[in-house]
């Protein structure tokens, strides 16, 4: 029986300013038409990737609250609803990653996923199963600051408003191969 | 949970009625018409009680229902210890009857009719005859018919007279009770209340009426309570809860009795017949199947009243899996009205399971099984039902969406509590290793509301893509058409298709509305959890939906908060910004909200924003098509769009001067979509903070532009002062609010295009020295149907800074804050001119400085005049001022000589006054610096001093220098002898009067001074001064050079020699003083600068190393006389040996004299010398030269040695006037010319002697 796996729907960097800086987005797979589209549209993303913000704004608030850890993987942000589920990273610098999940977006034969398939119709995720994930585009961030042309402070002015997206096409590519690639249970990326 | 039949969500608890109060309803009137007639009723005889008492105690009790609270936690955040749903009779009650009737005109069967309840499918009466399963009804008997308590109040009257007959009343009338309960089959707890009305505490006789009342009822001892009188408030609240805490156990035991009896049927394992077998329809009896689901719910719902949720919770699911079974709901068919009642039962489980489960803080096993059920009808409604592509699915799904947001709002979790903020909620430690889906951590309530919502616009497209035949009533459709719509539409919990989405637009079911009902209750939990973009996000979806359903001024309403300051504008999510931006200006537009559609346009003119395809970018049209009531005029704040117009000020140097002009360029930009209408802004005002006046530019069509590159075009614009009336800027509170104020206008072209930029270069006039600064920038547009203005703050390090040096080319201006320009104070215009100045000047002189203060100010200025002398130990000096006495500096000490606040007098504009400054003669060469400092008044501003400041180096050096030579001279007297008795003074005398008597020598001292200052100057005179010891007498007399123009003195150039030569001759007081004497002489030279010829002539003083006079030790000295026998001889010298003996001994000297070739001498050629203490003799050579060629003169070198004797010591001969010393130290003789030369040599051999 083919069963649901879930695959990545989006992938979004947000700056320090809460700016957008990237946002890729992911076909899932669609039964009805055989075929793989995105869940949503670009603008229904945007709304999904900021609302995430409200979370990480009240994470933070906690966490310095509480003196606990400043920085570092939020874990599950919020699920929208059965299907797009949000996990977030924030580096030292402000800079957020969130990984948007579509539980459904793929379909394998039951037998490849062997005894892990339990679910009804989908597998669940484990704690920790998006560190792979932040990891990548981490490292995928790191690189791209380390490219001298790349100023980060044009991206998330101290002034605190806005910034310019990232062009690079190499990051985007880093993107879409992690968004491509992942899926649960892969620990390197 | 709207949609479920009445009471059957309803959580289950315990059901107590009161009976006695006058509360003024009786109970079991709303029990059903057909029931009621054979229902039992239960009457009490006594009077209800209307005493405050009664009537507090009962509201007491109705306080504390359990089914009112609004949060009813299963672990009871209110009271833990009880719970009760209170119900009051006045008098009466009716109770369901136990066992429905037969039916009428049935037969009567053989055997005696088994009855059976009234809400039992074996009933006919009932609404499940002959196979449903279990209704609403069954559960409402429950939870509002009959109670597991009744509760009867009573009076205990205190009259002893009346007190039995009353007892006797309440005796009987409880049997009375007792009995027709019995008779009812119903196995509702009686218990009594006795309220006391006696005032006094008789226990006595009081205990044994109570026992009677008990006993005469054969009431339980647990359930009668005495209420003492005359309780205060507290202490009777006291004993009611008490009362109520020790009836709960008997509730309890009420529905355990119950519950027992149920899993009593269920364990028979036999389907019990109905009274009359079934003869209509299918004549098909409810299976055993159905009965066990029947008997587990039972089980479950009198679990669930005794608030034994892990019970209820597998009683639920025991009936579920029966229900869902392949014997139950598999083999109902679809079109039978009993599978929506199964349906319905299945949802009725799932719903209280789910209760269950919350309560027992199950939170991910809750949000499971809500899935689990939605996956399982899903399935059925696929293979048995209509399927799950049909708007009457999505309707159900959004139900069950909905029902979970009320069950989590219901179960009032702590955690989901806003103030703390929480998505959702950890998994309960069972679920914790599993994979779990993300959405089975349960979330908040808002987000199954969004769910919902999500469900209803699957639900309005399937309804919008149902053909036109089946949107048409049943009546105008064929019949075939009505039976195969019957199997295409679920419509279960929701209408049918021609309700759902009637044909020519009648109204069907209006989705906007509800789908913005479950997005407006979304949003309220969002909000209060401070999740406010997803909050805004659901604002988004409302007014789309509003915007739908046409209701524009909710969309205004809702978004224009929004929009005023949302994040997404500020963040950078422009996408979504423009969305919300075109959704509300549409509406806007319709509600004829001008400025803010005009406010709108003119956000959305920026070309980050995406060009919407056709449309016609042009803010001056943003009005057609609208009618406005009133000209609008739109106010735009800073930040509040994201205008297209960057615009900025920045001036080019960081600091002015007051009195000048800075440079500032005015910059705007425009970023509109490409193809937009040009704007034109009618002025644009800089403000300023500090002393710059406002700046406003306006504009005008044919102000030229003077340069032009590409897009940007640079001009630069003259200003002019204008006074207008207005408000200052807000940034300066000192001023007042209204006044006239001074502003600067400039005309320049300020029409816009898209891409363009507009450079305005300005000489800005800076009056006030301070930091002053652009504040602020306005933009003002008029237009034919509104005006707009935009305000935007401006702050250093949001620009670019960039300066247009020229159209083409710009520089980045590095500083920090390029907005502000420090004006410093207004330089001061008054000149002070050195006009005599020197670069040295001499020690000794008096000097003079004399000064021009020149006013260049355009004004007359009051000035005062401060010096101050700065060096070591400085002077006293004398400042000379026009019509000013002369003022002197008071002795400011080892570091400063001051003078402050001479007063100058008013300067006129352009015209100086000469002021002096006169030093006294400064011994010492030094350095000084002097400072002069004008402080002066203009009449404009007389509170602001202006200072100017001028230092001048004074250098002061010694004008000469000298070196100085003491030579012995032969003195002509004879000395006085030692023995001589006429030379010894008497002591007796006085010294001052009498002559000196004492030795006499002669010295001559040559001088040679040089002048080292930088210019010729005249010397009058040199002379010596001469300080003698006072044993010492001496008598100076000058010798060379004799002064050529006593009068006049000579001229001296700077760095010659000159000589002065003096002749000094010393003489002791007495002979008897023998000690050394010293010489003290210092050289006092007058002069004077050739500048000033009629000046008193300075004198130097330099001060002649010390001499010593009159040693101890024997000298010899040596002259020499040329003497001339004939005319045209050679001369014939003369030299002389004297030999001095200041000692007090006897002393010989041996003499010799060496022959020579260069002369002949006559004397002795060796002889001894005797000398007597303080005594001299001499010996005479006559020496003739024997050289040729002396005539030019020359030297000879006697070889004369004078030896002590006694020592053996050669004693050195001095020469005296005409000789000289060699260079090992014995001595020349000169030798004049022959005749002729004579003179000349003469002199040459003086000035040459050494």
């Amino acid at each position: 029986m083919a069963i649901a796996i879930p695959s990545i729907a989006c992938l979004g960097v947000i700056g320090r300013n809460n700016n957008p800086l990237h946002v890729s987005v992911f076909p899932s797979y669609d039964p009805t038409t055989n075929s793989f589209a995105p869940l949503r549209t670009p603008l229904q993303f945007s709304l999904l990737l900021s609302s995430t913000l409200d979370v990480f704004e009240q994470r933070a608030r906690q966490n310095a609250a509480n003196a606990t850890g400043l920085t570092g993987d939020y874990g599950l942000l919020h699920a929208i609803d059965e299907r797009l589920a949000s996990y977030g990273f924030e580096t030292n610098t402000g800079v957020k990653f969130v990984v948007v999940v579509d539980m459904r977006g793929r379909r394998v034969d039951g037998a490849v996923l062997g005894g892990r398939a339990a679910g009804v119709g989908a597998v669940g995720l484990r704690e920790g199963e998006m560190k792979p994930v932040f990891k990548a585009m981490q490292t995928a961030y790191v690189k791209l600051l380390q490219n001298p042309f790349y100023d980060p402070d044009e991206h998330s002015p101290p002034t605190g408003s806005g910034g310019k997206k990232i062009v690079s096409r190499k990051f985007a590519e880093d993107m879409r191969r992690i968004g491509e690639s992942w899926t649960p249970g892969v620990t390197a990326l | 949970m709207d949609g479920y039949p009445k009471g059957s969500l309803d959580p289950s608890i315990p059901l107590l009625l009161t009976l006695g109060v006058a509360a003024g309803s009786d109970h079991g009137t709303e029990l059903d018409a057909a029931l009621k007639e054979y229902g039992v009723l239960i009457r009490s005889e006594v009077a209800p009680l209307d005493t405050e008492q009664a009537l507090g105690l009962l509201r007491y009790i109705q306080e504390h229902d359990a089914s009112r609270r609004v949060k009813s936690g299963p672990d009871g955040t209110t009271n833990p210890r009880y719970r009760f749903r209170v119900r009051t009779a006045e008098r009466s009650l009716l109770l369901p009857p136990r066992h429905a009737r037969l039916p009428d005109g049935a037969e009567p069967p053989a055997s005696p009719a088994a009855l059976h309840s009234p809400f039992s499918p074996l009933s006919t009466v009932s609404s499940l005859y002959p196979d449903g399963l279990i209704d609403t009804t069954w559960l409402q008997k429950h939870q509002a018919l009959v109670p597991a308590v009744l509760l009867c109040f009573y009076t205990l009257v205190s009259d002893p007279t009346q007190a039995t007959l009353c007892d006797n009343q309440i005796k009987s009338d409880l049997n009375n009770i007792k009995g027709l309960l019995g008779q009812s089959g119903y196995k509702t707890k009686l218990a009594v209340v006795l309220l006391s009305d006696q005032r006094t505490t008789a226990t006595e006789g009081l205990q044994e009426r109570l026992e009677t009342i008990r006993k005469g009822c054969g009431i339980d001892s647990k359930a009668l309570f005495l209420v003492p009188p005359n309780e205060s408030t507290e202490e009777l609240w006291r004993m009611t809860e008490n009362m109520l805490v020790t009836l709960y156990p008997l509730a309890v035991d009420h529905y355990r009795d119950l519950g027992r009896h149920a899993r009593k049927k269920r364990g028979r394992g036999v389907a019990p017949q109905p009274t009359i077998p079934p003869t209509s329809g299918t004549s098909q009896t409810l299976s055993l199947a159905g009965w066990n689901v029947r008997y587990d719910f039972k089980s479950a719902v009198f679990a669930e009243f005794r608030s034994e949720h892990e019970n209820a919770l597998r009683s639920y699911d025991q009936a579920y899996e029966g229900l869902l079974s392949s014997e139950l709901l598999e083999v109902i068919p679809s079109w039978s009205p009993r599978w929506n009642e199964a349906r319905s039962l299945a949802d009725v489980i799932a719903i209280r399971g789910i209760s269950c489960l919350l309560y027992g803080g199950q939170h991910s096993a809750a949000a499971r099984r809500w899935q689990l059920h939605r996956d399982r009808v899903a399935g059925f409604v696929d293979r048995h039902g209509r399927g799950t592509k049909n708007y009457g699915w999505k309707a159900w799904e959004s139900r069950w969406a909905v029902v979970m947001a009320n069950l989590v709002e219901r179960a009032a979790i702590p955690e989901f509590d806003p103030s703390h903020h929480l998505r959702y909620l950890q998994p309960e430690k069972a679920a914790m290793g599993e994979r779990l889906q993300p959405f089975e951590f349960l979330h908040h309530p808002g987000y199954w509301y969004r769910i919902a919502a999500q469900h209803l616009y699957a639900r309005r497209a399937l309804a919008h893509a149902m053909p036109e035949d089946d949107r048409s009533p049943p009546s105008s459709s064929p019949a075939s058409h009505v039976a195969s719509k019957a199997f295409t539409y679920d419509t279960y919990m929701c209408p049918e298709p021609h309700e759902e989405y009637p044909l020519n637009n009648v109204p069907g079911t209006d989705y906007g509305h509800l789908i913005v009902d479950c997005l407006m209750r979304a949003r309220k939990e969002f909000l209060q959890r401070q999740q406010v973009r997803f909050a805004a996000e659901l604002s988004l979806e409302c007014a789309r939906e509003l915007t739908k359903s046409r209701d524009w001024n909710g969309v205004v309403e809702l978004l224009r908060p929004l929009w005023k300051d949302m994040s997404f504008r500020t963040e950078g999510w422009l996408t979504i910004a423009e969305e919300l931006s075109w959704i509300l200006r549409g509406a806007a537009a319709m509600v004829g909200e001008a400025s803010l559609v005009v406010a709108i346009d003119w956000e959305l003119l920026n070309r980050e924003f995406t060009r919407r395809p056709k449309w016609y970018y042009d803010i001056s049209k943003s009005l057609d098509g609208m009618s406005p009531q009133s000209r609008p005029h739109v106010h735009i704040e800073d930040g509040q769009t994201l205008s297209f117009v960057s615009s900025s000020f920045i001036f080019k140097d960081e600091e002015g001067k007051a009195g000048q002009s800075a440079n500032g360029q005015l910059t705007l930009q425009s970023n509109a979509h490409q193809g937009s209408a040009p704007i034109r802004l009618s002025s644009v005002q800089v403000d300023f903070n500090g002393s710059v006046n406002r700046i406003i530019f306006e504009h005008e069509d044919d102000a030229d532009v003077q340069q032009k590159h590409g897009s940007t075009l640079l001009s630069a614009v003259s200003l002019t002062a204008a006074t207008s009336k207005g408000k200052a800027p807000a940034t300066d509170p000192d001023s007042p609010d209204e006044e006239q104020m001074v502003i600067l206008k400039g005309d320049a072209n300020l029409s816009l295009e898209p891409g363009q930029t507009i450079v305005l270069g300005v000489q800005i006039p800076l009056r006030e020295p301070g930091e002053t600064c652009a504040v602020s920038l306005t933009l003002n547009m008029q237009l034919e149907s509104f005006d707009l203005d935009q305000y935007q703050s401006l702050q250093p390090g949001r620009g670019v800074n960039l300066w247009y040096l020229s159209a083409s080319r710009t520089k980045r201006i590095p500083r920090e804050d390029p907005l502000a320009v420090r004006v410093l104070p207004r330089p001061p215009q008054m000149e002070i001119v050195g006009l005599t100045w020197k670069d040295q000047y001499y020690t000794d002189e008096p000097i003079t400085l004399e000064f021009e203060i020149v006013n260049e100010e355009d004004f007359d200025a009051p000035a005062k005049l401060d010096a101050i002398l700065v060096g070591p130990l400085p002077p006293v000096f004398i400042v000379e001022a026009p019509g000013q006495d002369e003022t002197s500096s008071d002795d400011g000490g080892k570091e400063e000589s001051r003078l402050s606040g001479l007063s100058l007098g008013a300067i006129e504009s352009s015209k100086s006054i000469i002021t002096y400054v006169r030093v006294p003669p400064i011994p010492q060469p030094t350095q000084y610096s002097l400072t002069l400092k004008v402080v002066y008044f203009l009449s404009t501003n007389p509170g602001t001093p202006i200072t100017q400041t001028a230092v001048f180096q004074l250098n002061i050096v010694n004008p000469f220098e000298a070196n100085y030579d003491l030579l012995p001279r032969v003195h002509p007297d004879p000395w006085p002898s030692f023995f001589d008795p006429e030379g010894v003074r008497d002591p007796s005398e006085d010294d001052t009067h009498l002559l000196p008597k004492g030795l006499s020598q002669t010295w001559a001292l040559v001088t040679r001074y040089a002048s080292f200052a930088s210019e010729d100057l005249r010397v009058h005179d040199v002379d010596i001064r001469v300080q003698t010891s006072r044993t010492v007498r001496c008598h100076p007399i000058r010798t060379l050079p004799s002064l050529p123009n006593p009068q006049g003195g000579w001229v001296v150039k700077p760095k010659t020699i000159e000589d002065a030569a003096f002749d000094i001759t010393s003489q002791k007081h007495t002979l008897d003083d023998r000690s050394q004497s010293t010489l003290d002489v210092s050289l006092v030279i007058k002069w004077s600068r050739l500048t000033s010829p009629h000046a008193p002539p300075n004198t130097t003083t330099l001060p002649v190393p010390r001499f010593i006079l009159f040693g101890t030790e024997p000298r010899v000295l040596a002259s020499a006389s040329p003497i001339r026998l004939k005319d045209g001889s050679k001369p014939l010298i003369v030299l002389q040996i004297i030999i001095e003996n200041a000692s007090n001994h006897f002393l010989t000297f041996g003499l010799s004299m060496e022959p020579s070739d260069d002369f002949a001498f006559s004397g002795p050629k060796q002889t001894t010398m005797h000398l007597l203490p303080v005594s001299r003799r001499s010996v005479t050579y006559r020496l003739l030269p024997l050289g040729n060629g002396t005539s030019t003169g020359g030297w000879i070198k006697p070889g004369l040695v004078v030896r002590d004797k006694y020592f053996q010591k050669v004693l050195r001969v001095s020469p005296t006037e005409g000789m000289k010393l060699d260079k090992d130290g014995s001595f020349l003789v000169w030798v004049p010319p022959d005749e002729e030369d004579s003179e000349s040599g003469e002199e040459e051999s003086g000035e040459e002697s050494e």
